[in-house]
């Protein structure tokens, strides 16, 4: 499938500390693109020299095609763009927001009042438009924030931790509305720190640590490549069974047990065999698949949240 | 530009602060000064005096002393002379005149001269000064009666007394503006030009404030071109400066009667004042690298540009190098356009020089504005 955004050896430094060293992805059209890493991994400013904030070092950036650098005008009619802070102007309603960021996106009189209802339906805040923001909760204004970016109908809208420090009914709405987009065909690239976001979320994925690209590949691709499935156990004798388990390490987990293995399916029919030798019954076991949180600290030695 | 323009325009109509800053505050200025010195024409200066002779003579000494126009006398009793000296020590009272026992039995004898003892406060020259001068042309006068009755018996006619007594010098006070100055003329513009200046501020708050938040490094992701920014961003500073001036204007007129004088004239002042003032904001606003040493160098500008610029008391009142100084200020010169129009009935013709001095300023802040404009829109990656 075509790419609507192209990233190629994108680099960048700060002083004297380089906080992009040769980034190159592509994200294909129509995909939601989660873009991970921990804080000062070069997320943000992946972000801003694809929105054409902050120009790069090195490397070029190709939206639809066209080059950030040399065609920024044009190629900014097609994207929007969601900062982490919330931008709006407090003490102007809603709608005074929308229409003011609509006339900055080109949008006029009739087309503009009709997108702006639209999105203010899509976000849930029709019956609060001229209310002004500073009146509204976190959440709200998060959702405004983002309904800002969609007035244009963009082809590519990048979110950068848009659900941070939010109430979950204002987090269902914006995962309602990345649906939506993504049904229409929207292509979302998407930062963020929250790792069941990205598997709810995303079909491809990013991980960035220090500048550099150290995992990329659709969500299913990563996950089997660098992230392994464990087996858990539920069992009221299996502490002592745990010397005798073949095949894996075994580790507490809640009210049952982990064994991180190769081969889980081999490792539970081991696992079975011990329990019926021994007489130890197994309550619950299963195969759990493994996830973003474990693939990045597989690859990182880190949590993404620390 | 024209929705940067609406939005600007919404943002200062809703910030209570501004409000405050650029129309309630100079008002009350206005008010305050205004009433404090609305009846200054008219005011006397006090010369308390006490009276230990109490002869007829001495009566009409202080008749004439207190025919002077802008002193009264305010007889204190014989009694407490001393304390009345310490109340001159203690600079409670600027002045005390004393009249000794003897001093009309002195004049009328003729032998020698009549003393008077004045007191002062050598830290209150500004109203003992005056008193000083005043009895002392009323000594010149008796010394002129004196003379008169001499050349009397001496035979002289009154045509030739009058010849001889008549000063080599004559001053003749052509008064050549309008209508008389008082302070409202000077405070009414003075605080109105000052406060201009103080639209500043608020330009620095916007540029500053939408740079910090991120908001133009999130505009930067529209369409909106970047001269359409700072276009849109000037245009409002320029309207709210213009409303404030014709507020001040009008309130000094209705509430405290200063004449205007050319409309047309004035409203052209007015806008060469809001370009400039807002042109410099723009310069500051774009220069600064934050909030407090923007405020330290608006404050420079509007306080030290009023005090330089004759905006608190007259220009000509002040010593040769502030006033020479004082002419390097955007301030002098809007301030000389005003009572041009407003004292001696100037018009477009007489003022055009002050108005081409305020949109030089503009030019100069302008230019300084789109020399800092790529840099400040490059760095706005919040």
């Amino acid at each position: 499938m075509e790419a609507v955004l192209e990233v190629q050896d994108l680099t960048k430094s700060y002083g004297g500390s380089q906080a992009l060293k040769g980034l190159t992805f592509s994200v294909r059209q129509g995909a939601c693109f989660g873009l991970l890493g921990p804080n000062g991994a070069g997320k943000s400013t992946t972000m801003k020299i694809i929105t054409g904030i902050v120009e790069a070092d090195g490397g070029s950036v190709r939206i639809l095609g066209k080059s950030i650098k040399k065609d920024g005008r044009q190629v900014r009619k097609f994207v929007g763009y969601v900062p982490q802070n919330i931008t709006l102007y407090e003490k102007l309603s809603a709608r005074d927001n929308l229409a003011f960021f609509g006339q900055m996106y080109g949008l006029q009189s009739k087309e503009l009042d009709f997108r702006i209802d639209e999105v203010l339906q899509q976000i849930g805040l029709f019956n609060r438009q001229r209310e002004p923001v500073e009146k509204f909760s976190g959440g709200m204004k998060r959702r405004v924030n983002i309904a800002v970016a969609m007035l244009h109908r963009p082809k590519l809208l990048i979110l950068d931790e848009p659900t941070v420090g939010i109430d979950p009914q204002s987090r269902n709405h914006i995962f309602e509305l990345i649906n939506s987009l993504k049904e229409e065909g929207v292509t979302v690239v998407y930062s963020t720190h929250y790792m069941e976001e990205v598997e709810a979320l995303c079909d491809d994925v990013a991980i960035v640590d220090h500048g550099d690209l150290i995992a990329h590949g659709s969500l299913a691709d990563v996950l089997s490549r660098f992230g392994h499935s464990v087996v858990y156990v539920e069992s009221p004798g299996f502490e002592a069974l745990v010397p005798e388990v073949m095949g894996g390490s075994v580790s507490r987990q809640g009210a049952g047990w982990i064994i991180d293995c190769e081969s889980p399916v081999n490792t539970m029919k081991g696992i079975l065999d011990l329990a019926a030798a021994r007489s130890v019954e197994i309550s619950t076991m299963g195969i759990r698949r493994p996830s973003l949180e474990s693939v990045f600290l597989s690859l990182t030695g880190t949590s993404l949240r620390d | 530009m024209a929705s940067i323009i609406r939005k600007e325009l919404k943002l200062l109509i809703k910030g209570k602060g501004n409000f405050f800053f650029l129309i309630l505050m100079p008002m009350l200025f206005i008010a305050l000064f205004g009433a404090v010195f609305s009846g200054l024409g008219n005011s006397t200066v006090a010369i308390d005096y006490v009276n230990q002779d109490n002869t007829a003579l001495t009566r009409t000494f202080l008749h004439d002393v207190g025919s002077i126009k802008g002193f009264a006398l305010q007889e204190e009793p014989a009694s407490s002379l001393a304390s009345q000296i310490q109340k001159v020590k203690d600079g409670k009272t600027a002045s005390l005149l004393v009249i000794p026992k003897g001093f009309g039995a002195r004049l009328e004898s003729g032998d020698g001269s009549a003393a008077l003892r004045l007191y002062v406060d050598p830290t209150s020259d500004s109203v003992s000064g005056p008193i000083e001068s005043a009895l002392n042309g009323v000594a010149n006068a008796y010394r002129m009666k004196r003379i008169a009755s001499v050349l009397v018996a001496a035979g002289r006619s009154p045509n030739q007394i009058g010849q001889i007594l008549r000063s080599p010098i004559a001053i003749h006070t052509v008064s050549v503006s309008g209508s008389g100055m008082t302070m409202l003329d000077q405070v009414v513009p003075g605080y109105t030009v000052m406060f201009v200046f103080f639209i500043i501020l608020s330009m620095m708050r916007s540029f500053l404030g939408e740079k910090e938040s991120g908001m133009l490094s999130r505009l930067r992701t529209t369409s909106l071109r970047p001269w359409h920014y700072l276009i849109g961003m000037w245009i409002p500073a320029i309207i709210a400066v213009l409303i404030q001036c014709v507020i001040l204007l009008a309130f000094g007129h209705f509430v405290f009667g200063i004449h205007l004088g050319d409309l047309t004239a004035i409203a052209l002042l007015v806008i060469s004042l809001a370009i400039c003032g807002t042109g410099i904001g723009l310069a500051i606003s774009l220069l600064v690298r934050g909030e407090n040493q923007g405020r330290g160098i608006t404050m420079l500008i509007a306080m030290g540009g009023a005090a330089l610029g004759g905006l608190w008391v007259p220009s000509q009142l002040m010593p040769p190098i502030v006033q020479t100084i004082g002419r390097f200020t955007p301030q002098y010169w809007a301030q000389q356009g005003f009572q041009d129009v407003m004292l001696r009935g100037g018009h477009v013709g007489s003022t055009w020089q002050m108005m081409a001095v305020l949109l030089a300023f503009r030019v100069i802040g302008l230019m300084v504005a789109l020399l800092r404009f790529r840099s400040f829109m490059r760095t706005a990656t919040n």
